[in-house]
């Protein structure tokens, strides 16, 4: 089944970008330090993942001050959602054959 | 980082685990429990016999149908002794969940499903109590223990979504023994200490041989064998 692994979404190519899917599926709202927090990473590494993550249209970003604090939130656009759905069943129709 | 593990089934596994670890707080102890219910047995011990020195046998039953006045001189002392029991539950299950937390190599007990988890049980919580005082002054106190076993049989319902499965059953358990109480108001005390006291320290004890003893002996094997 070489086709199979073509089906995979390049947009997750990556465990950082999985991640932060993941938990914007299990969350409707993330702020930038839960997600942080959840995934364990540093704030560099996070902000360009998602960044590549906005490009694609997966996730809609929102910046807010509370205060004088700037905050962040994530959270999955409905086209996103989907692609993530497929790329799982993607990966599960990879396990299986 | 590293590219994408080319392992599908580890990837679907590491998702799973994401989104369960970022939408649910997981390193609730079954300890916690275990504090908390024996917190409430002593509290209800204590209840009784304050109960049974200030009214005779069956001081409990003899509190249905007391005087108003008599009603209000009692209260200061089951208010305080009910919000006590409760700080010290609350204390007592935070140590022993930070223990596991740092056992765990957690950084932060504070995280998104912890506060969740919190306001999601503090609300029912907050309203029952409310609730069960307005009985109580309303001359119903055979309402009031079965109140609070229901209305926290509720929040721990709706709490735990956002935590281990087992809060979902030790609720539907606390609502079935505030109905029971209902039907036998002469028990309340009784079934308060079943609910509060046994049914926090019976699923804590199988939260703790399910989830932290298996691990802990694993970690017991590992020093032993380096």
């Amino acid at each position: 089944m070489k086709y199979a692994i073509h089906t995979l979404n390049k947009a997750f190519d990556h465990r950082v970008r999985l991640g932060v899917m993941a938990v914007l599926l299990a969350n409707e709202l993330v702020s930038f330090n839960d997600l942080k927090e959840s995934l364990d990473l540093t704030d560099g590494n996070l902000a360009s993942h998602v960044a590549a993550l906005e490009k694609a249209g997966y996730v809609l970003v929102s910046k807010q001050f509370v205060g004088k604090k700037p905050n962040t939130t994530y959270a999955a656009t409905t086209e996103g959602k989907l692609a993530f759905q497929q790329h799982l069943a993607a990966l599960e129709k990879l396990l299986r054959s | 980082m590293k590219p994408a593990a080319q392992d599908p089934l580890a990837q679907l596994t590491e998702i799973r685990a994401i989104m369960e670890r970022s939408s649910r707080f997981l390193s609730l102890s079954g300890l916690s429990g275990v504090g908390a219910g024996v917190v409430a047995l002593a509290g209800t011990a204590i209840g009784h016999y304050y109960l049974r020195q200030e009214y005779g046998e069956q001081g409990y039953q003899r509190l249905f149908q007391t005087s108003e006045a008599e009603r209000l001189a009692a209260l200061p002392f089951l208010l305080g002794l009910a919000l006590a029991m409760m700080a010290a539950a609350v204390l007592v299950a935070a140590v022993f969940t930070l223990r596991r937390t740092r056992r765990d190599g957690l950084r932060s007990l504070w995280t998104a499903p912890a506060r969740r988890l919190l306001v999601a049980l503090l609300i029912p919580v907050a309203a029952g109590g409310l609730f069960c005082l307005k009985l109580y002054l309303s001359n119903a106190v055979e309402l009031v223990v079965p109140g609070m076993l229901v209305f926290y049989g509720l929040a721990l319902l709706n709490g735990s979504k956002y935590t281990l499965d087992e809060i979902r059953y030790l609720g539907l358990t606390q609502i079935a023994l505030g109905l029971v109480a209902l039907l036998v108001p002469g028990y309340g005390l009784l079934l308060f200490g079943a609910g509060f006291g046994l049914g926090h320290i019976g699923y804590g004890l199988l939260m703790y041989n399910r989830y932290e003893r298996p691990a802990r002996v694993a970690a017991g094997r590992a020093n032993i064998a380096p």
